[in-house]
């Protein structure tokens, strides 16, 4: 039974409660008052950025990228393609629990030739790592056997640049790569990730932005582990432009048999609208590879060394030789310094005034008594040493720069090189030294300084063709805007037109005289071709002092010291459509190497020309 | 004595003089009430949180059921004929940590789990409510004043609860065992002289024990310092947890429609992390609710306390008043981020039966000391 001590005990033992209570309530009281603030912190102030933070977790922007776009010919052909490839994907997120499976996958599914590739370098935008791609039949079947063991790692298919025709047009479409960190600076990496494939050359580099559309996008919501909830909104790409090529089957296919096994290049234009028929350089390669459409040891060592990549049409550069003369010749009518009549005589050599220098001709003999015509057509050097020595080199440079030597054409390819046209200035920026008439000698015959690329040299004789007019080279004639239209780029005007017409004959004579130096292409009833040879010296005769011919033959017996074969020309005369420079490397004889191949390639175009 | 003390009489007489059988068998009506709509909501957000489980919800309601039975049976107990028994439940909660420290279950890091096969639990969700149940019975089980052998042994008795689980490794938890078995010596009247001896203690051995704390223990206190700092790292679970709640905004994204939650992104978003959950989809409003329930909790069981006629009813009372408080706060604050990540459940929300039977086990021992009569 309770006491009133008992109940005064009580009373004092709840104020102490009470009292020791409140002590420890005012302690977990500051951890009330902090916590409130914070969760009010946490929806009032910060509200809006946590709604932004959240919805950044759970929505991801999936790029949808359009199939790059295709080249066909005008007639249809179709160049360049995409195929489908399978590959074997894995999430990002999964890639660091998924070691085990990818061991599994390397060791039982793929060939033992794949390697791991690295992971480092991939950027925060990539979602999903190719681990394979263009699995091959076997590894896809070995795939479907290991499924379930490596449920991580997904099949999935992706695009493959294809050309149908491999090494035909290599030069011309080039090919893709994957893209480096400096292509990357200039572009959006939305449109580029880090693993994407990018035009590195020729045309899939230069129309790139039209060949890769735009990309449309997918916004997708997705748990922490990335996988899609549902798409919650959908941009659709716009499908990239297909682009339609100028060029000719036909001449394609010859000009790339003709030069199968050589070194060099052939460049076909039509002159009066610029846009290009043919274009080859030799050797060539298979642009599948590098797009990684097709699986094949890229190169041999040996192969290496005959440059497959460089596009010797645009890019590479060689003495014009004697194909520079009929320009020489125009300017000496020009200037009035010769007529068609003025005659030369030719003994071999030609002697400087100022120092006895003996400047040869490549006929020991000489070619006797020699008019304009005939020097075009025996290929006189020294009718046009002593032509260019009266010209100097000033007017022959300013003449020859209006047909585009010296400068680049301007055609839809990269790495076009640009062409050598020496002059007074040029020589004293570049050599360091003054100009010599010696100078202005070599020049006349297209030797020395002066250099062309076989495109460049296409485009200055079909101002000779065109009576004057140079169209823009082209390769494009149709995309997503349109036609292209021939863009004319200069017309060299002359004092009198009639002069044209003298070029003109001689060039026609050079195949059609007894005495021509392409009289071996003369067919009777065939076509009228005009053209001119060349012969572009490596080791010359003027360079190393080489006076003596033995000397001369043992030089030539190294194939790589044989002198380039060259061959310029253009027919039907007199309504010409096509142009066509050849040159072959070591060929040694623009008549017996690279004139016939021109030949083939005007007649052909004719036959199909007709039929159109 | 044959003539009763008037006063004596009327204070054993009934509260409430109307006889109503619901308030008899519930004892404490708001109290019960408040109980039931936490629980009720608990159980809403676990489907919520869950992945919108039913079977987890299930197996939490028999957990609830199994709770509540016993808390209403407990609560009709006379306080005297179990606090022997309460008192010696400190021997079984020792057995457990020690049981849990030589057989760890399997799959798990540290030795915090009992797998009894059909049923997993960790012995410190136990001791943190068994503990300072059996210190209040401890200390009055006499009618006089604890002498200083008592305050010494129940000290001694918490800091041996607490060091066996901080050898689990579980830092937070032993600070957590610490405080609930300590709270109730200080509420029973340690003198303050005694306190004096044990903080000057504590200060002298504090360098020690900081350079004893494993390298990760040592990371989650220092974690707090900013959890943005490194969102992928160990301040992500704090960054997507404090992300769910201030997107929820006032009035939250909706049941079921938390972004946060529902794709994953809240870790352990079922048990600790429920919090987030909650704030997510009801809002500030949601919180503030809860609060509301949480709050009529513990006013209730103060008011039990405090008009509780024997020192072990209202410390007790008071006791597990402050625990049930602290846990809750310790709860909410990790999941705002201001501490840092230690493993306490919302009381009574959270997915786990450990926890809920215990708590309910508690607070029948709570309405037990409320005298009804029917």
């Amino acid at each position: 039974m309770r006491t009133i001590q008992d109940l005064r005990k009580d009373e004092e033992d709840i104020r102490s409660l009470k009292g020791r209570s409140g002590i420890i309530l005012s302690f977990l009281f500051i951890l009330i008052i902090l916590g409130n603030f914070k969760i009010l912190q946490l929806i009032v102030v910060d509200g809006d950025d946590y709604e932004a933070e959240s919805d950044k977790n759970r929505i991801i922007d999936v790029p949808i990228y359009p199939s790059r776009g295709l080249i066909r010919l005008q007639d249809g052909t179709i160049v360049a393609e995409n195929i489908v490839t399978q590959g074997i994907f894995i999430k990002k997120q999964l890639l660091e629990s998924s070691q085990d499976e990818i061991q599994v996958l390397y060791e039982k599914v793929l060939d033992k030739r794949r390697k791991f590739p690295g992971i480092k370098e991939i950027g925060k935008e990539i979602k999903i790592i190719w681990l394979a791609v263009d699995l091959s039949e076997r590894e896809i079947s070995k795939y479907q056997v290991h499924k379930n063991s490596i449920p991580n790692l997904q099949l999935d298919v992706n695009l493959r640049r294809y050309l149908p025709h491999k090494h035909l047009f290599s030069h011309v479409i080039g090919h893709l790569g994957k893209i480096n960190s400096q292509e990357r600076l200039a572009l959006t990496r939305q449109e580029y990730p880090a693993d994407s494939f990018i035009g590195k050359v020729g045309l899939e580099k230069v129309y790139e932005k039209q060949l890769k559309g735009s990309i449309g996008s997918s916004i997708l919501e997705v748990d922490v582990y990335g996988n899609k909830i549902r798409e919650i909104n959908r941009i659709i790409p716009i499908r990239p432009s297909d682009l339609t090529l100028t060029l000719d089957f036909e001449l394609q296919k010859i000009a790339k048999d003709e030069l199968a096994g050589r070194r060099g290049a052939i460049v076909a234009l039509d002159p009066k609208t610029g846009f290009i028929k043919a274009l080859v350089s030799s050797p060539d390669y298979n642009p599948n590879i590098l797009n990684g459409s097709e699986k094949d040891s890229l190169v041999i060592d040996s192969y290496i060394e005959e440059a497959p990549f460089f596009n010797r049409a645009i890019s590479g550069s060689y003495p014009p030789a004697s194909t520079i003369k009929p320009f020489i010749g125009l300017l000496g009518l020009e200037e009035e310094i010769i007529n068609s009549s003025t005659i030369i005589e030719d003994i071999g050599f030609f002697q400087l005034k100022e120092n006895g220098r003996k400047y040869r001709g490549w006929k020991e003999d000489g070619h006797g008594k020699v008019n304009l015509k005939k020097a075009i057509v025996e290929s006189s050097d020294v009718y046009f040493y002593e032509l260019s020595s009266k010209l100097t080199i000033d007017r022959i440079s300013s003449f020859l720069s209006k047909f585009g030597f010296g400068s680049i054409s301007g055609i839809d390819l990269s790495n076009e090189m640009q062409s050598v046209l020496p002059s007074r200035n040029w020589k004293l920026g570049n050599i360091g030294e003054a100009w010599f008439v010696g100078d202005t000698l070599n020049l006349g015959i297209g030797q020395g300084y002066i250099s062309s690329t076989p495109l460049q040299l296409a485009v200055s004789i079909s101002a000779i063709a065109n009576k004057g007019k140079i169209f823009k080279p082209k390769l494009i004639i149709n995309d997503r805007t349109g036609s292209h239209q021939p863009e004319l780029l200069t017309e060299v005007k002359i004092k009198n037109d009639s002069h044209w017409n003298i070029i003109e004959k001689s060039m026609v004579s050079v195949i059609q005289s007894w005495n021509g130096t392409a009289h071996n292409l003369y067919d009777k009833n065939g076509i009228t071709i005009a053209g001119k040879t060349g012969t572009a010296q490596i080791k010359s005769l003027i360079d190393q002092e080489l006076s003596v011919r033995e000397e001369y033959e043992g030089v030539r017996k190294n194939i790589k010291n044989r002198d380039h074969a060259l061959f310029a020309s253009y027919g039907p005369v007199p309504d010409p459509n096509l142009v066509v420079v050849v040159i072959v490397e070591n060929g040694e004889s623009g008549s017996a190497v690279a004139a016939p191949i021109a030949k083939k390639l005007i007649e052909n175009y004719q036959r199909n020309f007709k039929s159109l | 004595m044959s003539n009763r003390n008037p006063l004596d009489y009327s204070l054993n007489k009934p509260l409430s003089s109307g006889s109503n059988p619901i308030k008899y068998i519930f004892k404490d009506l708001p109290l019960f009430i408040a109980l039931f709509a936490v629980l009720i909501f608990g159980l809403a957000m676990l489907y919520s949180s869950s992945g919108q489980s039913f079977s987890m919800v299930i197996r939490q309601s028999v957990y609830v059921f199994l709770g509540l039975s016993l808390m209403t049976f407990i609560s009709h107990l006379k306080p005297d004929s179990y606090k022997n028994v309460l008192m010696h439940s400190y021997w079984v909660g020792l057995f457990l940590l020690i049981y849990v420290l030589l057989n760890p279950a399997d799959g798990y890091s540290t030795s915090r789990w009992i797998d009894l096969g059909f049923f997993q639990f960790q012995p410190s969700e136990i001791i943190r409510l068994i503990l300072p149940l059996s210190l209040i019975a401890y200390l009055s089980r006499r009618d006089s004043t604890p002498i200083l052998s008592d305050w010494l042994f129940t000290t001694l008795a918490a800091l041996i609860c607490s060091y066996l689980v901080f050898e689990q490794p579980d830092l937070g938890t032993s600070i957590i065992v610490l405080t609930s078995g300590l709270i109730p010596i200080y509420l029973a009247g340690l003198p303050y002289r005694i306190i004096a001896v044990y903080l000057g203690f504590v200060a002298i051995a504090s360098p020690y024990f900081w350079s004893s704390l494993l390298d990760y223990q040592k990371q989650r206190v220092l974690t707090l310092l900013d959890p943005n700092a490194d969102p992928l790292g160990t301040g992500w679970n704090i960054a997507q947890s404090q992300t769910a709640i201030g997107s929820g905004g006032f009035f939250g994204k909706g049941y079921l429609e938390g972004t946060q939650s529902q794709l994953n992104f809240i870790p352990e978003s079922h048990s600790d992390f429920i919090f987030s959950v909650i704030g997510e989809e009801f809002g500030l409003l949601g919180i503030a609710c809860l609060f509301a329930l949480y709050g009529t909790i513990i006013w209730r069981i103060f008011k039990i306390g405090y008009s509780a006629q024997s020192s072990f009813e209202r410390l007790v009372c008071c006791s597990l008043g402050f625990i049930f408080l602290l846990f809750i706060l310790i709860n909410v604050s990790m999941v705002i981020g201001i501490i840092p990540v230690v493993g306490v459940p919302l009381p009574l929300v959270s997915q786990g039966g450990t926890s809920i039977v215990v708590h309910l086990l508690a607070f029948g021992v709570i309405l037990s000391a409320k005298k009804t009569h029917l």
